[in-house]
């Protein structure tokens, strides 16, 4: 049994398992509120699917990609939760979730998935198709870039279908990683996946005059 | 071969120069700097001379250590090439301690060049700890220095030719059973009873560049540990919200294992988390607020949500190794605070019940004032320290900086508000036309007496708010206390005005977990009810509200 957590769009907690599939799942869309609802969010999914901490085997983290600041206090979140519980965290990519919610409900073959990266720009993600597993299939890494760019008959997935998503269910992010466990993937980084440089310039010309 | 001490006098100046132009060739201090600190009631100096030879000066070393401050520093240190190796420069240590020690002194501060290995055993041998790097301390050899500190025994036991011990302190007494819990609605009710008499807390704090986490049991400190991204922020010549925010990401789980390490516990050990919520950087603050909440689920444990200019305050309650006193906090008290990103004078009735905000900076914190001001002058950042070094040689009067909202106009409005920025603008439109009339800035001067400044103005609000209101104690907190001078000018006036000051120890005035995990133990041991898991972080944070 895992815990998963995403912050990367709005904020998305859920408990899953390999066999029941997502037991409690809770979720708030809005992008602006992640460090005020995620502990209800899990304290919530917690009690709904009626368990101890102690029987969780790890927790997932959404990696993003995402607008920095709500990206983070999912990954903090989930990462201290781990340390607390002295389990695993298992980093998912957030996109991943989207692709394998919309492989599981249906979708076949190829899929780019989209996000609001704010500042008119948005991240991307491709993928093949979902595999035996039932995992996707992802053949281009999350990036950045302008809404045109993909639009563009030169971009490297031009005409694939294309998803845009608001939001991440934790409950798919959570069957990623127990899918991905069960067949024996290799965990992705744990890094987040801001794709941005945080927004500095180093002064080459020294102090303003004011005078 | 044997040696004498004796205090050193204006008269062994010239000597002492002799020596300490020809030991520290490219950083030595200048004349006028060492007679001050000679001739300086509150510095301690001394000189050694064979027997037979009371003008033949072998060594010197000297010590900053104001009558009653609870820190002491040591200003230099030297010996002979012909006289090394014989444990004349211990001697001359140990002598400075045991003064520091009678002059009240807790803790003994210093620095020492990266690049002396020598020295830096000396000073570990008697017991100093490393604390931290200055990056570049050293100019213009651009060398670090490492910062070393002592806690000073108390007075039974002295300093012995071996490593000094550090006797454990004495545990303090067991806190007065609290009082019937508050009315509050109870959240959901932890697992376990809450350990409300001498509660185990751990404090998350990451309201600016520092990710501190620091365990507490009721007032003793377990541990305080503090990852800076000072570093990272310094070509940027200020704090940069969102590398700031990074990096508490990153740091985040290797702060929290170094604490528990540190500490001595276990995680699950832990009776309720504490996290700053405010005031401070937002994105940086929903970092420590979406950990500590996660943590305490985890932990299944309460959690409390405090305020982190009142844990300023609360960092004087904690007991433990470098302590300033062992007497309590009394109330009401005043409370300055000084930091890169707060400055603020706070009447504080009662830590867990009654704050009141006096005054506070209009514009730039003092600390960022610092800052800009060292940018103006071509020093790198941080600003304080750079200021603090080159203002060692220079004339607070030698110009005559304004004092912010320090006119009688100002003083009915914002008596006890701040104002940094006319200042800042004052310092370099001095400098510009300096420098426009193509002469040498002296930078010594600009900075001393722009230090002056900042320090008069602070001190004198502080004071002010005490006399006013009658109340006889001064508290100070926030990282830009580490700033000597501000320490010195705080000693006299207060001494002075008939105020008792009170400083808590460096480590726990800079941004830091373990003062939060001390008023989150105060609010415990007084019976406040958990918050609930739907604070947020509030950058504005009012210092009135202590818990939210």
């Amino acid at each position: 049994m895992l815990l998963a957590i995403d912050t990367s769009a709005g904020t998305s907690v859920a408990v899953v398992d390999l066999t029941q599939g997502v037991i409690a799942e809770r979720g708030v869309a809005d992008t602006m509120r992640h460090a005020e609802v995620v502990g209800r969010l899990i304290q919530e999914c917690l009690t709904e699917a009626g368990i101890q901490v102690s029987e969780l085997s790890g927790v997932v983290g959404g990696m993003g990609p995402g607008p920095f600041t709500g990206l983070r206090v999912g990954i903090a979140a989930a990462r201290v939760f781990a340390l607390g519980i002295d389990r695993p965290l298992v980093p998912v990519i957030s996109h991943d979730a989207i692709a394998y919610g919309h492989y599981r409900t249906g979708h076949t073959g190829p899929l780019l998935v989209v996000t609001d990266a704010r500042r008119r720009e948005v991240y991307w993600s491709a993928y093949s198709g979902a595999d035996a597993a039932g995992l996707p299939v992802r053949i281009g890494a999350p990036a950045l870039a302008k809404p045109a760019e993909l639009l563009e008959a030169d971009f490297v997935h031009a005409g694939l279908p294309r998803l845009d998503a608001a939001t991440i269910s934790a409950g798919d992010l959570g069957m990623v990683a127990e899918l991905g466990f069960a067949a024996g993937r290799p965990n992705v980084s744990d890094e987040a996946l801001y794709l941005r440089s945080p927004d500095v310039t180093v002064s080459t010309t020294g102090p303003k005059r004011v005078s | 071969m044997t040696w004498q001490l004796r205090r050193a006098t204006a008269a062994d100046v010239d000597k002492i120069m002799a020596l300490e132009t020809s030991i520290f060739e490219n950083d030595a201090w200048s004349t006028e700097m060492m007679t001050r600190d000679v001739t300086d009631p509150g510095c301690y100096y001394l000189v050694a001379f064979p027997p037979d030879s009371p003008e033949h000066i072998v060594g010197y070393a000297g010590l900053q250590a104001a009558q009653r401050s609870p820190e002491s520093d040591i200003q230099t240190i030297a010996v002979v090439k012909e006289a090394r190796g014989r444990g004349l420069g211990r001697v001359l240590m140990l002598s400075l301690l045991t003064e520091a020690r009678k002059r009240g002194a807790r803790e003994a501060f210093l620095e020492v060049r990266a690049d002396n290995p020598g020295a830096q055993h000396l000073y570990r041998s008697l017991g100093f700890e490393d604390l931290g790097v200055r990056r570049g301390y050293y100019q213009p050899d651009n060398v670090d220095a490492i910062v070393m500190r002592l806690p000073i025994p108390p007075a039974e036991m002295q300093f012995t030719d071996a490593a000094a011990p550090i006797a454990a302190l004495a545990q303090p007494a067991e806190p007065a059973a609290p009082s019937a819990a508050s009315a509050e609605p109870a959240p959901a009710a932890p697992a376990r009873p809450l350990n409300r008499s001498n509660p185990l807390v751990l404090g998350i704090e990451t309201s600016c560049d520092e990710t501190g986490i620091g365990i507490v049991r009721g007032t003793t400190l377990l541990s305080n540990t503090i990852a800076s991204s000072m570093d990272e922020h310094a070509r940027y010549g200020g704090v940069v919200p969102e590398v700031a925010a990074r990096a508490h990401l990153e740091e985040m789980v290797p702060a929290i294992r170094a604490a528990v390490a540190e500490a001595g516990i276990r995680l699950d050990e832990i009776d309720a988390i504490a996290v700053t919520s405010g005031p401070g950087l937002a994105g940086a603050l929903m970092v420590g607020v979406g950990a500590a909440k996660s943590l305490a689920i985890a932990l299944d444990v309460p959690i409390y949500a405090v305020n982190h200019l009142v844990g300023h305050v609360g960092a004087d309650l904690l007991r433990g190794e470098g302590v300033t006193t062992d007497a309590p906090l009394e109330y009401p008290t005043i409370a300055l605070l000084v930091s890169g990103g707060h400055t603020s004078l706070l009447l504080v009735r009662d830590l867990v019940s009654d704050v009141e905000l006096l005054g506070e900076t209009i514009d730039d914190a003092a600390g960022e004032a610092f800052d800009k001001v060292a940018r103006v002058l071509g020093l790198p950042y941080p600003g304080g320290p750079q200021i603090d070094r080159v203002a060692a040689t220079g004339s607070p009067t030698a110009i005559r900086f304004p004092r912010g909202l320090s006119h009688q106009k100002d003083v009915a409005k914002h008596r006890y508000d701040f104002s940094f920025s006319g200042l800042k603008t004052s310092v370099a439109r001095w400098v510009e036309q300096k420098r426009d009339a193509g002469e040498t800035v002296p930078i010594n001067d600009v900075a001393a007496s722009f230090r002056e400044a900042v320090v008069d103005v602070l001190l004198t609000k502080a004071v002010a708010a005490c006399t006013d209101l009658g109340v006889p104690r001064l508290l100070l907190g926030g990282g830009v206390i580490a700033n000597a001078r501000l320490r010195q000018v705080a000693q006299e006036r207060t001494d002075a005005a008939g105020i008792a000051l009170r400083i808590p120890p460096l480590s726990l005035c800079t941004d830091n977990g373990a003062m939060i995990a001390a008023l989150g133990a105060q609010l415990i041991m007084a019976g406040k009810a958990p918050s609930t898991l739907d604070f947020g972080a509030d950058s504005t944070l009012p210092v009135s509200l202590i818990q939210a």
